[in-house]
């Protein structure tokens, strides 16, 4: 299935480096419509109020962490179709078992690079 | 013996005075017996207390001494807190060269390259403050050293007060807020980055992703 590059993208990770980093990976695979937010509650906002065609969220964050924004959202009924991948240097089994089980589309480990992020894109909007 | 010649001596005064009224100098009188009495009693243990207390004592002066050694107060009034800004100015500094880093590499990536020349100047121009941006290791080597000094410090007080005191740890969480992160480190297995052979890898991930996409 052909990826759709201008659907929003809304990055979730509470260090704007990082932010910056998956925004400009994300331009180079020409994605432009790119949003961010720094938490899992702040995202959530963003979510119920613009329609995003992939959430790309980190795991570690506060008030809401990755893992309760991939649970809010799967729970949603609006928003549960919303392809999601997880970013995260939380690198235990555990997480990544959790993670699947709680309905995200793909894991990718930090530090990461830009063919991981294109390769998990794609294989996303592939299935 | 002479402890059972004075009680003898109680109870033979009592036998003779139990049918007759007890007149206050008698009162007087058997509580001066009573006491000599008890005297070598109250002696004997006036002995074994005085030496649990003055043990107690001297343990309670060698603990005192080590809590002093510990410098407590030095810890948490200089050194921890000295630890933590050059944290924070790590943090700054590695996000400060992280960022002039992604600034020459976004002028770099939006350069019109029609004018090779002038391409290669910016080029130049960048890199150049991309090696300069990368002196933050140098100085953010030279912090860390410090916190680790300020580590290895307080780690070899708490081992010496440790041994000295032999103290053993007690369960349980010193208050709320320490509770309330405990509980939500783990609830949202909240465990940071890994340490070296204790997270998996990527190729790891995508196996356990691997029955999902067929």
């Amino acid at each position: 299935m052909a990826i759709d590059l201008s659907m929003p993208i809304l990055v979730v990770d509470d260090y704007n480096t990082m932010i910056r980093i998956i925004r400009n990976l994300l331009r180079q695979l020409g994605f432009e419509d790119v949003d961010d937010a720094s938490d899992g509650s702040a995202a959530l906002a963003k979510m119920r109020g613009k329609r995003y065609g992939l959430v790309i969220s980190d795991w570690n964050m506060e008030p809401m962490t990755g893992y309760e924004l991939l649970k809010e959202v799967r729970g949603d009924p609006g928003l549960n179709r919303t392809p999601f991948i997880m970013v995260t240097a939380e690198s235990k089994t555990e997480n990544v078992i959790a993670a699947k089980k709680a309905g995200v589309n793909n894991y990718i480990v930090k530090p990461f690079n830009a063919q991981t992020l294109k390769t998990k894109i794609e294989a996303v909007f592939s299935e | 013996m002479a402890d059972t010649q004075h009680l003898n001596r109680i109870v033979s005064y009592l036998k003779e005075t139990r049918a007759q009224n007890v007149a206050l100098s008698d009162v007087v009188a058997l509580a001066e017996v009573t006491a000599e009495s008890l005297q070598t009693f109250f002696e004997t243990l006036d002995t074994t207390l005085y030496r649990e207390l003055r043990d107690i004592a001297v343990y309670i002066d060698e603990m005192k001494a080590e809590i002093g050694a510990l410098q407590a107060n030095e810890l948490k009034e200089s050194r921890i807190p000295a630890a933590g800004q050059e944290l924070g100015a790590i943090v700054k500094a590695t996000e400060a060269a992280t960022n002039t880093i992604m600034e020459c590499a976004e002028a770099v990536m939006a350069a019109d390259v029609r004018d090779p020349a002038a391409y290669k100047t910016l080029v130049d121009g960048q890199m150049m403050r991309v090696f300069e941006a990368c002196s933050f290791q140098d100085i953010t080597g030279q912090r860390i050293a410090k916190v680790v000094e300020t580590l290895q410090h307080i780690e070899q007080r708490v081992a010496r007060f440790v041994e000295a005191m032999r103290a053993k740890d007690l369960s349980g969480f010193v208050d709320d807020h320490e509770r309330n992160r405990a509980e939500r480190k783990n609830k949202f297995m909240l465990n940071g980055p890994a340490s070296d052979g204790e997270g998996i890898g990527q190729a790891q991930v995508d196996q356990l992703f691997a029955p999902a996409r067929r």
